[in-house]
């Protein structure tokens, strides 16, 4: 299957060219040679060699000027036998479709009409699908949108029989905007039964898993001009439970001032209960997670914006706290931009890598990114270190340099070089080159 | 005889109704396409140039500016203006982190754009091991349903 399919990507974009040359279009390629070598004391020595392409296209334009075509995949060839880093993974070749689609955009109301694979974010809805989507807003402030097809199937995982997904799915969201004050949204999804699962693995709780099948509404309000008010709340109508509240609150006192802060609560059994992964992962039933959250930001035009934030997490398990800071600065007209970083995240011991470990580390990051005409440099180096040793080590850096130049406005060609140390490994050296190819959409507006 | 005039009444009110909401949908404006000027890279604050509300979403335009809490935040706007992201943004963009299946980590794919907020930078296979049990539904917004091979390698 994986064979065939990382042969009809490729004829995919192949057949697709011709119509660009009638269209107006951009296209992103990005060509990326990695090479790795796993030496770790009991294990015999592997080297990783992939080579992964990916390729995206906008075909803008067609038909009648409205209708568009958009394809996004990669494929990656393992160039050294047996160089997959995934268990047992013989396939030289691997790839992925990640969106495929013709959009069709009407004249007026927003209206569209996509047909193929593509991404839905609407409301509490976030879903790839195979299938037919479609939106508009209608008078006095309403907006309708609605998706159905066949769900995206993804690795079936080991000692499973299926993924756990249902195979058709449908859904829509139903929206009302008052400019400037207020925006609420109804949404909801509805995937056919999921696949019976395999044998619960020992401890794992059973009536935790089922079908993906949620309600919900999200809102938008500002109730003054220097207040926003945004929120999501989602209701699993298989556990007939609440399975997730969000919320932001963001307040500008001053031009240069954002005060925000965050609520998020979620019940893990309804929240997760479609993953067959993450379902297996529930200790017990009734277990929440709670995290709350503040922050300043302070920006200035000449030396950029300081940041400081708190966030408390509560979970049955224990408790977190993370606090920090950062400074990302922007100069030269954006060409160099800058930043360093600190946070603490402070745990009870329940959450600990080890039981002789802690769940307490510093991180510290800082880097620089210096992108003219001619050539783009940067470093990056973060370092994390732990309250009590991990297998022996009380810290986890990386130092990573690249270094890239531009062959043409839109070709360029780079390398990035890390070296790092960790609780995995006395050494880790990484190495890559990457040839990037970006064009800015027809009508402009960025490039990627 | 008297259904087939009850159905007929119907239809007729109906297709009025179509027509009127169609004529209504007309004057409604679209949002652009795309943005007509081109964007440079590095952080945006839309407030720069525009000062006023924002016609296709009826928000303002400083409600998108990229500030850190827009950025660690994005869903909110995503969940509900995606069009308007789409004007300066392609859609392959939101897939360097965004895909059921990935090729490898954002922050590898975009080793050498240390500014943008790409997650897992560093040694993550250590700290997902704290991070994963004080907050789980962090990774599940983006790893819930997609049973990544990474993932599936020891979470079996």
């Amino acid at each position: 299957m994986k064979k065939v399919f990382s042969r009809v990507l490729p004829a995919l974009f192949l057949a697709a060219l011709p119509a660009a040359a009638h269209a107006g279009g951009s296209f992103d390629s990005t060509t990326i040679l990695r090479i790795e070598q796993d030496s770790r004391n009991g294990y015999e020595s592997k080297r990783f060699v992939p080579l992964t392409q990916f390729l995206g296209a906008d075909f803008d334009k067609l038909g009648d000027g409205n209708l568009s075509l958009h394809l996004h995949g990669w494929l990656r060839a393992n160039l050294v036998d047996g160089s997959s880093r995934i268990g047992n993974d013989d396939d030289k070749l691997d790839g992925n479709l990640t969106y495929g689609y013709l959009q069709y955009r009407f004249n007026n109301a927003n209206a569209r009409v996509r047909a193929g694979r593509f991404f839905v974010t609407e409301g509490i809805v976030n879903e790839q699908v195979d299938g037919v989507s479609a939106r508009t807003d209608l008078p006095y402030g309403f907006g309708i949108s609605t998706f159905g097809g066949a769900t995206v199937h993804t690795a079936t995982p080991p000692g499973q029989p299926n993924d756990g997904k249902g195979d058709g799915i449908f859904g829509g969201r139903f929206s009302y905007r008052k400019g400037g004050l207020l925006e609420a949204g109804l949404s909801g999804i509805y995937e056919s039964s999921a696949p019976a699962r395999g044998t619960l693995p020992t401890g794992v709780l059973s009536g935790n898993f089922g079908s993906h099948r949620l309600v919900g509404g999200d809102f938008w309000i500002s109730p003054l001009s220097m207040v926003q008010l945004s929120g999501r709340a989602s209701y699993n109508t298989e556990t007939s439970k609440l399975a997730e509240q969000s919320y932001l609150m963001q307040v500008t006192p001053g031009k240069d001032l954002l005060l925000s802060a965050t609520f998020d609560q979620y019940n893990d059994r309804d929240y997760f209960f479609s993953s067959i992964l993450f379902s297996d992962m529930l200790k017990k039933d009734g277990q929440q997670s709670r995290a709350a959250g503040a922050s300043a930001t302070y920006s200035t035009a000449k030396y950029g914006d300081v940041s400081a934030d708190y966030k408390h997490y509560s979970r049955d398990a224990g408790k977190g706290d993370r606090f920090g800071g950062d400074w990302r600065g922007t100069f030269q007209d954006k060409s160099l931009r800058t930043g360093l970083g600190y946070h603490y995240l402070r745990t009870t011991p329940d959450f600990a890598i080890l039981p002789s470990a802690s769940g307490s580390f510093h991180e510290i990051r800082c880097y620089a990114l210096h992108d003219t005409k001619g050539y783009f440099a940067s470093v990056d180096l973060i370092d994390y270190v732990f309250k009590e040793p991990v297998q022996g080590k009380d810290y986890a850096w990386e130092a990573l340099a690249a270094l890239g130049y531009h062959l043409t406005a839109d070709l360029s060609l780079s390398g990035d070089l890390s070296y790092g140390k960790n609780p995995q490994y006395d050494n880790e050296v990484k190495g890559l080159l990457r040839l990037t190819y970006n064009t800015t959409n027809s009508g402009k507006g960025a490039t990627k | 005889m008297r259904l087939s005039h009850q159905i007929l009444t119907t239809l007729t009110l109906a297709g009025l109704l179509a027509l009127s909401a169609c004529a209504q949908l007309k004057a409604l404006p679209n949002l652009p396409a795309t943005h007509p000027e081109a964007v440079a890279n590095g952080p945006v604050s839309c407030a720069e140039c525009h000062e006023d509300q924002q016609s296709g979403t009826m928000k303002p335009f400083k409600a998108f500016n990229h500030t850190r809490v827009f950025v660690q935040n994005h869903r909110f706007y995503a969940a509900s203006d995606d069009a308007l992201c789409a004007s300066c943004h392609k859609f392959s963009f939101c897939a360097d982190c965004h895909t059921n299946k990935g090729a490898m980590k954002p922050a590898t794919l975009n080793g050498d754009r240390p500014d943008r907020m790409m997650p897992h930078r560093g040694d993550y296979l250590t700290l997902h091991k704290i991070e994963g049990k004080l907050d789980p539904a962090s990774c599940y917004r983006c790893h819930g349903r997609t049973n990544n091979e990474r993932c599936v390698a020891c979470h079996r």
